[in-house]
C-alpha cells in the first residue's frame, strides 16, 4: 500500500501516514495543540526531507484544528471574541518573528538560542502545572487544602495585569482583559511560534489558563480556534513562497486527522479538565525532555544532508 | 506478477534481437563497443517502486568496460552537528554544488585504480566526481580546509549510498560469450527526475578506445506530473487549494461525526 508523493520525490506507506494523521488528530481534539512537534519529526525519520514534513504538517494542522474547533462548538466551548484578539497578536508577533528570525539566521548558532528557549520555556511550564494540577486532584480527593503562599508573586503580578487600562469584557469567558495583556501576550507567543517551528498551543493554553484565567472547559477549543488561522497563514507563506508543500502527503494527513480531533473532542467531554491539564502538562515535560537530551547525547549522524532546490 | 512476466520477456525479446544485431555488425566496429538499453523511459507515476533497465552490448576489441550512469545535478546542504561545552549544536555548513544526484558505476576491472589519470579526466570513480563547494578557492588553498571539504564530500557521498543513489560498488557487468555483455541498471524509488546519461566505455593500456552515451528520461506522469507543475507554475493557487482543502476535510469529518455518532 505505497502511493508516491510528487514533491517529496519519494514513496510512502500509506497506512503509516495516516495512522499518524489519526494520532495527531486526537492529540489536538484532546489537548487542543496543534501537534505539529510530533507529526513534524516522525515524517522526517520516514525520509520525508525536512521543509517538506514543516511545511506540509502546518497544512495536516488547519484540518485538525478545524474539526476540532466544530466538535467543541457544538459544546459552546469556544470564546471566538476572545480567539479573534488572540490571533490579532499573532498576526503582529510572527511578522516580528520572522525578522529576529533572519538576524539570528545570520548569526549562525539558531538552533541552538531555540532548544535552550524551549527548554526553559516549556520545562517551567510544564513543571509548574503538573504541581498545580496536583494539588488540585489531591484537594478534590482528600479534601486537604495546600498553602498559597508561594504564589503569592503570582498574584501580585495578576494584580498589576489587571489594573491596565483598555479594558474589554469577553461575555462567554465572563472575564475583562486588558488590550494591551492580549496582545503582548499573543504577540509574544508568535515570535516564539516561528522561532521555535512548533509549540504555539503548548504555551497558548498554560497563558489562557494562569494569565487570562479563562474557564477551563473554553481554553481547548479556543486554542485550536486560533491555531487554525496561524496554521493558515504557515501553510500560505510556505507553498507560495518555497513550495514545500506536498498536497498527496497532505490529503493523507488531513483526512485521518479530521477524524481524529472529532475523537479526540469526544474523550475530551467526558475526562475531566484536572486531567487533561495533567496529560497536556506530561506530553509538555517528555518533549522538553527530548530536546534536553538531544542537546546532549552525541547525534547518530554527525551530518545533516539536505537536498536543495 | 503478469506484468512482470510480460516486462521481462519483453525485455528478453529485445536482447535477443539487439545481440543478434550486435553480432552481424560487431566486426565492422573493430576497436569499439556497441549498446544499448531495454528502455530509455521512466514514467513516474503513483505506483511507481523503482524499476531496472537492461543494458546490452558488444565490444569489438580486447579491453576493459566501464559504464557509469549519471543523474541531473543537484545542489546539496551538508551541515556538521559540533560540540561545545557538552552541547551539541549545527556547526559549519558547505553547500556542494552540482554533483550528480544518481551515479552507477560498473565495471569488468577487478579493482578499479581510481587514481588512475584517465579516470579521473572521465570523472570515473566515486572520489573522481567533480563538483563546486560554498568554500572559496582562496580557503582551500589552506589545506585544513580542504581537508574539511572532503569530509563533507564523503559524508554526503555515503548519505546518497545507503538511498541507494549512488551505486559504485559491487556492480557486475555479466559476459555471454568473449564479446557479447550485459548489465542490469538498478533505479531506486526515490530517484530524482531530469535527464540521465548512460555512458560506455572501452578502456585498454590507460587508453580509451571507445565511448558511446545513452539518455534516460526520467519524469513524473499522470496525476504526479499535475500536481508536481502546478506547485511549482501557479503557487499561490496551490497554496488556496491546499488550505480549502483542509478546510474541508474538518467541516465534512464533523459532519460525518454528528451524522453517524450524533453530538
Amino acid at each position: 500500500m505505497n502511493i508516491y508523493l510528487p514533491i517529496a520525490e519519494m514513496s510512502v506507506n500509506i497506512p503509516l501516514i495516516m495512522l499518524l494523521g489519526l494520532f495527531t488528530g486526537i492529540l489536538a481534539g484532546l489537548f487542543g495543540i496543534g501537534g505539529g512537534f510530533i507529526a513534524t519529526p516522525l515524517l522526517m525519520f520516514i525520509g520525508i526531507p525536512p521543509a517538506i514534513a514543516v511545511s506540509t504538517s502546518a497544512n495536516q494542522i488547519i484540518s485538525s484544528s478545524v474539526s476540532g474547533v466544530l466538535a467543541h462548538l457544538k459544546k459552546g466551548n469556544v470564546d471566538i471574541k476572545m480567539g479573534g484578539f488572540l490571533v490579532l497578536g499573532g498576526f503582529i508577533g510572527s511578522t516580528i518573528g520572522v525578522s529576529i528570525f533572519t538576524i539570528l539566521q545570520q548569526k549562525g548558532k539558531l538552533d541552538i538560542v531555540i532548544s535552550i528557549l524551549y527548554i526553559l520555556v516549556l520545562g517551567s511550564i510544564s513543571i509548574i502545572m503538573l504541581i498545580d494540577n496536583f494539588k488540585s486532584i489531591c484537594e478534590k480527593k482528600y479534601n486537604l487544602t495546600f498553602g498559597k503562599k508561594s504564589n503569592l508573586r503570582f498574584k501580585k503580578f495578576l494584580v498589576k495585569i489587571e489594573k491596565l487600562p483598555l479594558k474589554i469584557y469577553f461575555p462567554k469567558s465572563q472575564i475583562s482583559a486588558s488590550i494591551i495583556i492580549l496582545l503582548i501576550l499573543s504577540s509574544g507567543i508568535g515570535i516564539m511560534v516561528i522561532l521555535m517551528g512548533v509549540g504555539g498551543g503548548f504555551i497558548m493554553i498554560p497563558a489562557m489558563i494562569y494569565i487570562l484565567r479563562m474557564p477551563p472547559h473554553l481554553v481547548i477549543g479556543t486554542s485550536l480556534f486560533q491555531i487554525i488561522f496561524i496554521a493558515v497563514n504557515a501553510t500560505f507563506l510556505q507553498a507560495a513562497t518555497n513550495n514545500t508543500i506536498d498536497i498527496v502527503l497532505s490529503i493523507l494527513m488531513i483526512s485521518s486527522s479530521a477524524v481524529g480531533a472529532q475523537i479526540g473532542a469526544r474523550i475530551g467531554y467526558k475526562v475531566d479538565a484536572d486531567k487533561l491539564r495533567s496529560g497536556l502538562a506530561l506530553i509538555i515535560f517528555l518533549v522538553c525532555l527530548k530536546i534536553f537530551f538531544t542537546l546532549l547525547i552525541s547525534p547518530e549522524k554527525l551530518f545533516i544532508i539536505e537536498n536543495l532546490h | 506478477m503478469k506484468e512482470k512476466i510480460n516486462k521481462n520477456y519483453k525485455i528478453f525479446l529485445t536482447t535477443l534481437l539487439a545481440i543478434f544485431f550486435i553480432k552481424i555488425h560487431s566486426n565492422c566496429f573493430a576497436s569499439s563497443v556497441v549498446s544499448g538499453i531495454s528502455n530509455n523511459k521512466i514514467d513516474i507515476d503513483s505506483n511507481f517502486k523503482g524499476t531496472e533497465i537492461l543494458l546490452f552490448g558488444a565490444k569489438g576489441d580486447a579491453g576493459d568496460i566501464i559504464i557509469a550512469v549519471r543523474g541531473p545535478k543537484k545542489n546539496f546542504l551538508v551541515t556538521h552537528k559540533e560540540k561545545t561545552i557538552g552541547v551539541w549544536h549545527n556547526g559549519t555548513r558547505i553547500k556542494i554544488e552540482d554533483l550528480y544526484s544518481y551515479y552507477a558505476l560498473f565495471s569488468t576491472f577487478n579493482n578499479i585504480d581510481e587514481t588512475n589519470q584517465m579516470l579521473e579526466n572521465l570523472e570515473l570513480g566515486r572520489n573522481n566526481l567533480i563538483f563546486k563547494s560554498s568554500l572559496t578557492d582562496k580557503t582551500l588553498n589552506n589545506p585544513k580546509n580542504k581537508i574539511l571539504e572532503e569530509e563533507f564530500y564523503n559524508s554526503l557521498v555515503e548519505n546518497l549510498e545507503q538511498n541507494h543513489l549512488y551505486l559504485v560498488d559491487a556492480n557486475k557487468i555479466d559476459f555471454l560469450d568473449e564479446t557479447l555483455f550485459k548489465a542490469m541498471l538498478q533505479f531506486p524509488k526515490n530517484i530524482p527526475q531530469g535527464t540521465y546519461a548512460v555512458e560506455i566505455y572501452l578502456i585498454r593500456d590507460d587508453n580509451l578506445l571507445s565511448f558511446q552515451s545513452i539518455p534516460i528520461y526520467v519524469n513524473q506522469i499522470g496525476i504526479n506530473a499535475e500536481i508536481s507543475n502546478f506547485c511549482y507554475q501557479q503557487p499561490l493557487l496551490y497554496a488556496l487549494f491546499a488550505i480549502i482543502i483542509a478546510l474541508l476535510f474538518g467541516w465534512l469529518a464533523n459532519i460525518l461525526f454528528i451524522k453517524f455518532f450524533g453530538k
